[in-house]
C-alpha cells in the first residue's frame, strides 16, 4: 500500500536520473577517448583550410593552391577560390564539415570564434591563428611564418625580398615630397577610420602621407572630427554601395582641402583589406599616385 | 475559542486597528460589519497572521497565534477570499488544494483519506457533479461554492469569509449563507464572516461587531447593535429600523433623498 | 487518485520518449549525415573513425548541453510563472542574462579571456548574473517581505540598462571584440570545455530535484500568496528559495550558452496545456519538453543553412512563438475558457 504510493514520486525523480545516467555513460566514452595523441607537426601539410580571405589570397601566391581543400563563403579572390568546398563564414564555420575533411592544417584569422578553434585543436587538428596584421612588417613576418608552416619557406623568402625593395624605392621616391594629410575611411553608419594599430595605417605613412587619425584609440570617428583636421585626400573603400554614398556625402563639406582638391578616391575593400605582401604593395603603388597626384 | 486582547495592528502607515477586543465562542457565527475602509478586512488579516499586531495578541484555545506555525494554523482556520483568475484547474483539483496542510512532510500524493474528506465536503456543498469540470467554466455562484468546499477540505474548526456575497445575485447570495449556516449546524463550525450587507448580517449572525475607523463601535446580538441611531452615527446615513415580519430580525431600510423631501 | 498517477506515468514516459527521439535525430544529423542503422554499429565498433568522432566528440556534447540548458531554462521558466503567477514572466524577466551578458562583455573589452583563459568568459558571464541577482534581491526586500511586483520591475529595469550598456559597449569597442561579444549573445551550444558541460548538467538536475521539495509551495501559489500563506506554507522562505534557485539555473544556463530566448517562457506554457498545472507533473514535464525542444531546435540551427550555423536563438523563437500560437488558438476552442 504504501509502497504504491511511493513509487510515482521514485518515478518522478528517477526517470531524470536514468536519462542523466544514459548521458553520463556516454560522457564517459569521451573521457577515455584518447582524442588524437599526436599532433604531428607534419613539415608538409598536404590538407589545408582556410578561414579567411587574406589567408586564400596567400595560400595562392605562395603556389600551394591545390593543397587547399576548403575555404569560406567569402573567399572568392582570386577566382578560383570560389569553387573550392565551403566550410562557412570568416565568423562561423562547420566544425563538422572540418572535421570531416580530415585537414592537416586549419589556418585561422581573429574573426575566428574562440570557441570553434578550441573544439577543433580538441578533435586533434592543428590550428593555427592569423591575427590582424599590426604594420607592413607585420604582414611580411606573417606570410614567412605560413610559407614556412606548408613548406615553402624558400619562395616565400624570395617574394617578401621582392616586396620589401619595391617598398624601399617607393619610400625613397616619397621622402621629399610634400606629405598631405589623409583619412582612409572603412566603415560608414557609424563612420569608422583606419587608426595607426593596423596595417592600413601603412598604406598612408609608406605612401608619403600622414594619417590624421593615427592617434585615435578607436576607429570611430565623428564628421566634425574629420572636418577640423581637414585631410588633404579621403580614400573610401567601397563597402558594397556605401562608397559612392560616402563620397556624395563627403563633397557636399566645400571647405574640406579634399573636396577642394578633388582628391576623393574609392578603392575596392577586399583588395585593401585583406591583402597579400604583394597585393599590399600594388595597392601602395597606386595610393601613391593617388596622393602625390596634380590637383584634378 | 478565539479571544481577541488589544489588538493595533495596520499596515505600516496606512490603516490602523486600534484597541480591539473581543471573544468569538466554539460554535458562534458572527459578522463584522462597518463602513468601507474601517478595518474589516484588516481584522481578518491580523487574524490569519497576515499581518502582525502592532499591539496585543490573538489566542486561539487560549495560545497566541503567533507562537502556532501557519501550517498548524491553517489545519484549525481556513479562509476563504475573493475568486482570482485560474481556469486551468478542474474543480476537484481546486479542492483537494485544501488539503496542503494536511500533507505529511514527504508525502507526495493524495491518500485515500484525503480523496475521501474531498468527496464529503463536495457532496456537502453540492458540487460533486462538477468536479471534472473547469474553474474557468463555471458560474460565479458555483465557484464561490467551490471556495467554500475548497475551505471545508482543510477540516478547520474555524471559518473566515472575506465577504461572500459581493458579485453575487440574491439568488447566489442566499444559497450560500444558507449553505455557511447549515455547516455552521452540521459540523459545529465556527464562523466569523465579512459583511457589507447590513441584512444579511442581522439576518445570518448569531452576534455582530461594528467597526468603525478602526475601532469598535458596537459588539453585541442584530438586535442589539442594528438600531437606527448607531447605524446613522457609523454610516452617517439615514435608515430606518423595522423587524423582518418572518425572521423577527432587524431589517434596514434605506431612506432615499426623495422619501426624505416627501416625509418633510 | 490513481487514474492520475497512472496518467502522470504515461506523460513522463512519453516526454523521456520524445527526449530520446530528439537526441537520435540530432545524432543522425549534420553535414555529415550518420543514418540510424550505422549509429550503433559505429558506437561499439567504431572507435577510431570519423564518425565515431563525429558522434561522440562533436554532437553527443551538444546534445548533452542542450538537455541540460533546454531543461533547465524551461524549469526555471515554470518556477517563475508559479511564482509570480504572470504569465509573461520568464527566466530572462529578471534582468539576469542582462547581467550575465554585461559581465561577458566586459571581459571582451578587457581581453581577460586572451590574459587568461577562454574558461573566464562563462565565469564573468555567471558573476555579472550573480550582482544582478543580488541587486534585484536586495532592492525588492521591504522590512523582511520580498515583494514579488517590485522583483519584476526591478528585474525588467535592470534588463533595460543592461541592454543599453551593452549597446553602448558594443559602440565603442573594437571589431574582433565586436565579433566576440556577438557570438556570445546570439546564445550557441558550442562549448569545447567539457568540464563546462558537465558542471550545466550537474546543476540542472540537482535543480529539478531541489525545485521538487517545493511542489507543494507551488501549488498553493496558484491560488495566490496570501491565499497559499493561509494554507500553511511559509511564503517569505518559499518565494526567497525559490527566486535563487530560479536564478541560479538561469545564471548558469547564460554563462555558458549565451542567450537562449522563449524556452523559458514558451515551453512551460505549452507543455501546461497538456499536462495541467499541478506541479508535480509540471516540473519534470517542462524540463523534459524543454530539453527535447532545445536539442531539436539547435540541429535545426545546424542543418537548415548548412554549411553556415543559424544561431540557436533564432531557431527557438521563430519555431516556439508559431507553434505556440497555433496550439493555444487551436486550444481555445476546445477547451471554453482555459
Amino acid at each position: 500500500m504504501i509502497l504504491y504510493r511511493k513509487v510515482p514520486f521514485l518515478t518522478f525523480v528517477l526517470s531524470p536520473l536514468i536519462i542523466v545516467t544514459f548521458y553520463l555513460v556516454s560522457l564517459l566514452f569521451l573521457l577515455s577517448e584518447p582524442i588524437n595523441a599526436e599532433m604531428e607537426l607534419s613539415k608538409n601539410p598536404q590538407r589545408i583550410i582556410s578561414l579567411g580571405p587574406s589567408i586564400t589570397k596567400a595560400i595562392y601566391l605562395l603556389g600551394i593552391q591545390d593543397k587547399l581543400i576548403a575555404n569560406t563563403v567569402y573567399c572568392i579572390n582570386p577566382p578560383p577560390a570560389k569553387e573550392k568546398e565551403k566550410i562557412g563564414t570568416a565568423t562561423d564555420v562547420n566544425i563538422e564539415k572540418i572535421f570531416n575533411l580530415k585537414p592537416d592544417l586549419v589556418l585561422a584569422t581573429s574573426l575566428t570564434n574562440p570557441k570553434t578553434k578550441e573544439k577543433l585543436k580538441n578533435l586533434g587538428i592543428r590550428v593555427v591563428t592569423f591575427p590582424v596584421p599590426k604594420n607592413f612588417n607585420d604582414l611580411c613576418k606573417q606570410f614567412l611564418e605560413l610559407g614556412k608552416l606548408v613548406g615553402k619557406e624558400k619562395e616565400a623568402e624570395k617574394i617578401i625580398n621582392n616586396v620589401e625593395k619595391r617598398v624601399t624605392y617607393i619610400k625613397k621616391k616619397v621622402e621629399n615630397l610634400y606629405k598631405p594629410k589623409v583619412l582612409l575611411q572603412i566603415g560608414a553608419d557609424p563612420l569608422f577610420v583606419a587608426t595607426g594599430s593596423y596595417f592600413l595605417n601603412d598604406y598612408i605613412e609608406l605612401a608619403g602621407g600622414i594619417n590624421i587619425a593615427k592617434e585615435s584609440k578607436e576607429g570611430i570617428y565623428s564628421r566634425e572630427q574629420v572636418l577640423s583636421a581637414n585631410p588633404d585626400v579621403i580614400i573610401i573603400t567601397t563597402m558594397g554601395i556605401l562608397g559612392e554614398e560616402e563620397k556624395k556625402t563627403w563633397e557636399k563639406y566645400k571647405t574640406l582641402n579634399a573636396v577642394k582638391k578633388n582628391k576623393i578616391y574609392i578603392i575596392d575593400s577586399d583588395k585593401i583589406s585583406s591583402p597579400t605582401p604583394v597585393s599590399f604593395v600594388d595597392t601602395l603603388e597606386e595610393i601613391v599616385n593617388l596622393l602625390h597626384s596634380k590637383e584634378k | 475559542m478565539l479571544k481577541v486582547e488589544n489588538l493595533t495592528c495596520g499596515y505600516d502607515l496606512k490603516f490602523n486597528l486600534s484597541d480591539i477586543n473581543f471573544n468569538v465562542n466554539k460554535g458562534e457565527i458572527v459578522g463584522i460589519i462597518g463602513p468601507n475602509g474601517s478595518g474589516k478586512t484588516t481584522l481578518l488579516k491580523a487574524i490569519t497572521k497576515v499581518i502582525k499586531p502592532k499591539k496585543g495578541r490573538i489566542l486561539l484555545y487560549d495560545k497566541d497565534i503567533q507562537e502556532i506555525e501557519i501550517k498548524d494554523l491553517a489545519k484549525k482556520v481556513a479562509v476563504i477570499s475573493q475568486y482570482s483568475e485560474i481556469g486551468y484547474i478542474t474543480v476537484e483539483e481546486f479542492v483537494l488544494l485544501g488539503r496542503i496542510p494536511h500533507y505529511k512532510k514527504f508525502q507526495f500524493l493524495e491518500t485515500k483519506h484525503d480523496m475521501e474528506i474531498v468527496k464529503k465536503c463536495m457532496i456537502l456543498t453540492d458540487i460533486f457533479k462538477l468536479k471534472d469540470r473547469f474553474m474557468g467554466e463555471i458560474s460565479s455562484g458555483e465557484r464561490q461554492t467551490v471556495l467554500i468546499a475548497r475551505a471545508l477540505a482543510q477540516e478547520p474548526e474555524l471559518l473566515l469569509l472575506d465577504e461572500p456575497t459581493t458579485h453575487l445575485d440574491i439568488t447566489h447570495q442566499i444559497r450560500i449563507l444558507d449553505l455557511i449556516k447549515r455547516l455552521n449546524k452540521e459540523l459545529n463550525l465556527t464562523v466569523i464572516m465579512v459583511l457589507h450587507d447590513l441584512n444579511l448580517a442581522s439576518e445570518y449572525c448569531e452576534r455582530l461587531i461594528l467597526i468603525n475607523e478602526g475601532k469598535i463601535h458596537s459588539i453585541g446580538t442584530p438586535e442589539e447593535v442594528l438600531k437606527y441611531q448607531i447605524i446613522e452615527e457609523v454610516y452617517k446615513t439615514i435608515v430606518v429600523v423595522e423587524k423582518n415580519p418572518i425572521s423577527l430580525k432587524p431589517f434596514v431600510l434605506v431612506v432615499t433623498e426623495e422619501a426624505r423631501k416627501r416625509s418633510n | 487518485m490513481k487514474r492520475k498517477s497512472i496518467y502522470w506515468i504515461y506523460w513522463i514516459l512519453a516526454l523521456c520518449g520524445l527526449l530520446l527521439a530528439t537526441s537520435l535525430f540530432s545524432l543522425c544529423t549534420g553535414s555529415v549525415g550518420i543514418p540510424l542503422k550505422k549509429i550503433l554499429e559505429v558506437i561499439f565498433t567504431g572507435k577510431g573513425t570519423t564518425e565515431y568522432s563525429i558522434i561522440f566528440n562533436v554532437r553527443l556534447p551538444r546534445i548533452i548541453l542542450g538537455f541540460a540548458i533546454g531543461g533547465a531554462l524551461a524549469l526555471s521558466g515554470v518556477i517563475l510563472q508559479g511564482m509570480f503567477r504572470n504569465p509573461l514572466v520568464e527566466p530572462y524577466t529578471l534582468g539576469i542574462s542582462g547581467g550575465a551578458a554585461l559581465g561577458v562583455c566586459l571581459n571582451i573589452i578587457f581581453r581577460l579571456y586572451q590574459t587568461f583563459t577562454v574558461s573566464t568568459l562563462p565565469l564573468f558571464g555567471f558573476l555579472g548574473a550573480l550582482l544582478v541577482i543580488l541587486l534585484v534581491y536586495f532592492l525588492s526586500i521591504k522590512k523582511g517581505i520580498l515583494k514579488i511586483t517590485e522583483l519584476l520591475l526591478t528585474g525588467v529595469m535592470i534588463s533595460f540598462i543592461s541592454s543599453s550598456l551593452i549597446m553602448l559597449i558594443m559602440a565603442v569597442s573594437r571589431a574582433e571584440d565586436l565579433h566576440g561579444i556577438i557570438f556570445w549573445i546570439m546564445g550557441s551550444l558550442e562549448e569545447p570545455n567539457l568540464i563546462l558541460i558537465k558542471l550545466a548538467l550537474l546543476i540542472s538536475t540537482i535543480g529539478l530535484i531541489i525545485s521538487y521539495l517545493f511542489w507543494k509551495d507551488l501549488n498553493a501559489f496558484l491560488l495566490g500568496e496570501e491565499e497559499a500563506l493561509h494554507l500553511g506554507i511559509n511564503t517569505e522562505r518559499t518565494k526567497r528559495l525559490l527566486f535563487i534557485l530560479s536564478s541560479f539555473l538561469t545564471g548558469c544556463s547564460v554563462s555558458v550558452a549565451g542567450i537562449i530566448g522563449f524556452v523559458g517562457l514558451v515551453v512551460p506554457h505549452f507543455i501546461r496545456m497538456f499536462v495541467g498545472t499541478d506541479h508535480r507533473i509540471l516540473l519534470i514535464s517542462a524540463f523534459l519538453s524543454g530539453a527535447s525542444f532545445l536539442i531539436f531546435c539547435d540541429t535545426l540551427a545546424r542543418i537548415i543553412i548548412s554549411p553556415l550555423e543559424l544561431p540557436v536563438g533564432v531557431v527557438t523563437g521563430i519555431l516556439g512563438g508559431s507553434i505556440f500560437i497555433y496550439v493555444l488558438s487551436k486550444k481555445q476552442i476546445i477547451l471554453g475558457g482555459k
